[in-house]
């Protein structure tokens, strides 16, 4: 027992069975200094963002869009930067933005958007109920996408503040074919819904979705149902380089990278432990032989 | 826009093969339901160390925890709630604590009492139903990461030697199967969630994927209507693998009568 | 009357009419079955917002029995209840302003955004953890993971712009084809899960256990 206690652990070993919450330290640091001390790094634009962009530059003037927040709180934070890009372009080519949420952590998230964009909407004179609306939470489920999609009038007659919407652009809408665009920022909540109910029956969608997901929603992309696809944070940068106005995208993805890099090492690093630790058990055992 | 192969007068265009297929799919469920034949499932080898995970917690006088997801009465809470019986049936006859955590969304407050009931009912079969105690199946939450922060609680205070994930569990699966692992537990999920997946089947000892859980279940209930089921899905799997290699074969050669089919 | 609405027969003849109401206007077009599709789901949305007072008649029963009992956490029990009529009466009476506004913004999603955001520490620990190149399988896994996790730091596109399609056809091909494949299976499973339901196989949902439903 003494020996075990005394016995140095090598090199490799220690590359092997460290305490997580190093790696957890190394996380936290790459993560906030490039935050509190901010450098630009070069960015590339993918072809996916391209895209996105490319449907939001081609919106007409007056177009009407469905925009709908349909994450958490905890989701917003990350596809904040594609949301304020996106709905940036919108106000700036003009077309009409309805605003749907579809959780109720999400109510307050239209606001702070309109709170950020104050100045382009100034700029581009947007009205509340000629230009934009705010519908608050009307799709708590399913059943409530459907019945939108097929009768909106029916389930939805106010706004999120109780004011009615008759007399708004609203009163041109009445089912899914006279949305121009359905623009979804997701972590899950309802897009199964709104593509069930809007995109299979022909409305256009794009979405911004959540880093996990975007595996989910390449068959939809693939299949034509989802006109284009923001990739999570690094979209969203993307789309902020593309329309220069940089936001909280371009501000996080030097975190964004470091991170990353900071996983690979650490995986290269793991493989070189678990190898050479097991050559010197493998040594030590025909050495005891 | 591609022309449909066919069109049925009276259904709405673009519509008719799928209306077809699920009157099909009908019927091979009901004929499978009432044929009587017994449906060989092949043995899942996830249930082998479910079962290793229980024996373990009970060796080492450790409790087992076991979820059942965080959805409603979906596909994968069936599946989740069968194989829940099955852990609930072996922690009774190896004497073994179970602590099924509950919550996670609104939907699953209609869930947890026929979960309940189930594990009551594990007991009672086993001849223990005064082992069985309520109060191990607590109601988080219906948020979300309540929900984690209280499971992971569970996890830090009980120890557990095994933790077995079943049914649909979202991004709370990473921060569960982690915690898990960090205190030395056998760590079983189950990959509803397609997007999970991959880091769940590096953070879990096993993982079962997708159509695994469900045909676990299966397995496990050995009740006619599920073995039915399974039976129906494996032959639609296989009609929808044939029209993918017959398109692709087709489609190279010049030919577009496969999309046209699925257009029509 | 309340037997009526009871009895499984009761259930699944309402189940399987409703479900003939919103499905057979999906195939056919007859407008007055497509009016009362649509009639029937706004109901549904409305009846099922009202599940959620079930729900809370559910958790006060139960916290009730809890604090009279006074088991083990009970105090916690009562914490939840308080809150919970807190955020009613802040949310009835005060609406999106003041005292509900504060609990939301100030409490309820800064936890919500740390939990999320403790994923990445987990991520990165298991990342570490588990890729090991224990066979050429593992190899060929570690190797593609690595390409793609280059491409998705930004700085790299910038610098190796080469990498890009390599990742890009990692992605739009393996990645793709697994993601259709589950949906394929996931889609064909709730189709059969339902027809389970309406054949009356699946009694959990509507309340019945085994002994019942037989």
């Amino acid at each position: 027992m003494t020996e075990q206690k005394t016995e140095k652990r090598s090199i490799y070993r220690m590359l092997v069975e460290y305490d997580r919450r190093i790696i957890y330290l190394f996380i936290f640091v790459l993560i906030i200094a490039p935050l509190m001390q901010p450098f630009s790094l070069p960015i590339q634009v993918s072809p996916g963002t391209m895209t996105y962009y490319n449907v939001i530059n081609g919106l007409k003037k007056d177009d009407v869009v469905l925009v709908v927040f349909d994450t958490e709180f905890s989701g917003y934070m990350e596809i904040q930067s594609g949301i304020l890009a996106s709905i940036k372009m919108m106000f700036e080519h003009e077309v009409k933005v309805a605003i749907a949420v579809s959780h109720p952590e999400a109510t307050g998230i239209p606001q702070l958007v309109f709170d950020q964009l104050k100045g382009v909407m100034d700029q581009h004179h947007y009205i509340y109920g000629q230009n934009y609306i705010n519908l608050g939470y009307i799709f708590p489920n399913e059943a409530s996408v459907a019945s939108t999609a097929q009768d909106f009038h029916s389930i939805v007659r106010q706004d999120a503040y109780g004011k009615s919407i008759q007399g708004t652009f609203l009163d041109n809408v009445n089912t899914w074919k006279d949305w121009t665009l359905i623009s979804d920022y997701t972590t899950g909540i309802q897009s199964g819904s709104l593509i069930n109910h809007y995109g299979l029956r022909g409305t256009p969608m794009i979405v911004n979705c959540i880093g996990v997901m975007i595996s989910t929603q390449m068959p939809y992309v693939s299949s034509g149902i989802y006109k284009a696809l923001l990739e999570s944070m690094r979209g969203g940068a993307e789309l902020e380089y593309l329309t220069s106005s940089p936001g909280p995208g371009l501000t996080a993805m030097n975190s964004f990278t470091l991170g990353h890099y900071l996983l690979m090492i650490a995986i290269i690093l793991g493989n070189i432990g678990y190898f050479g630790y097991r050559s010197e058990m493998s040594r030590k055992a025909k050495e005891e032989r | 826009m591609v022309n449909p192969l066919f069109q049925v007068p009276g259904i709405v265009s673009g519509r008719a093969l799928g209306l077809i297929l699920v009157i099909v799919l009908a019927i091979l469920v009901y004929y499978y339901m009432s044929s009587g034949k017994k449906i060989y499932i092949r043995r899942v080898p996830g249930l082998d160390a479910i079962e290793e995970a229980v024996g373990r917690s009970a060796e080492m006088g450790k409790p087992v925890v076991c979820s059942f997801g965080i959805g409603g009465f979906t596909y994968w809470t069936m599946a989740g709630l069968a194989i829940l019986s099955h852990v609930a049936t072996l922690s009774a006859r190896t004497g073994t604590r179970l602590i099924v955590p509950t919550g996670g969304s609104n939907d699953s407050l209609i869930v947890r009492p026929v979960a309940e009931e189930i594990v009551r009912n594990a007991y009672l079969l086993e001849g223990k139903v005064e082992a069985f105690d309520s109060n191990d199946m607590p109601f988080m939450s219906g948020q979300q990461y309540a929900y984690t922060g209280g499971y992971i609680g569970i996890l830090q205070r009980t120890r557990p030697g095994s933790v077995i994930m079943t049914g649909y569990h979202a991004s709370e699966a990473m921060n569960i199967a982690e915690t898990s692992n960090a205190i030395g537990a056998i760590t079983i999920s189950v990959g509803a969630y397609i997007s999970n997946t991959a880091c769940l089947a590096c953070a879990s000892d096993y993982i079962l994927i997708g159509e695994e859980a469900p045909a676990a279940g299966a397995y496990l209930s050995k009740e006619p209507p599920l073995r039915a089921s399974i039976r129906a899905q494996d032959i639609y799997k296989a009609v929808s693998l044939i029209l993918i290699i017959g398109g692709l074969i087709l489609m190279t050669a010049g030919s577009d009568i496969v999309i046209r089919l699925l257009v029509s | 009357m309340s037997s009526f609405f009871k009895s499984k027969t009761a259930q699944l003849t309402i189940m399987i009419l409703s479900f003939l109401a919103i499905f057979v206007p999906y195939f056919i077009d007859v407008p007055v079955m497509t009016t009362f599709s649509t009639k029937l789901i706004t109901i549904t949305a409305i009846v099922s917002a009202f599940t959620l007072l079930l729900a809370l008649y559910s958790q006060f029963r139960r916290g009730y029995t809890f604090i009279q009992k006074k088991k083990r956490g009970w105090i916690f029990k009562a914490y939840m209840m308080i809150s919970i009529v807190l955020m009613l009466v802040f949310a009835l009476f005060g609406q999106e302003t003041g005292p509900y506004n504060w609990v939301m913004y100030a409490i309820i999603t800064p936890l919500s955004s740390v939990n999320y955001s403790i994923l990445v520490f987990y991520m990165a620990s298991t990342g570490a953890r588990a890729f090991r190149a224990r066979n050429t399988r593992a190899l060929l896994l570690l190797i593609t993971g690595f390409i793609v996790l280059f491409y998705q730091a930004p700085l790299t596109g910038a610098f190796f712009p080469q990498l890009t399609p390599v990742a890009l056809y990692f992605t739009n091909t393996f990645v793709a084809a697994v993601a259709k494949m589950f949906l394929i299976s996931v889609t064909v499973g709730a189709i059969v899960f339902g027809m389970r339901v309406l054949m009356g196989k699946e009694t959990t949902i509507l309340g019945f256990t085994k002994e019942e439903a037989s």
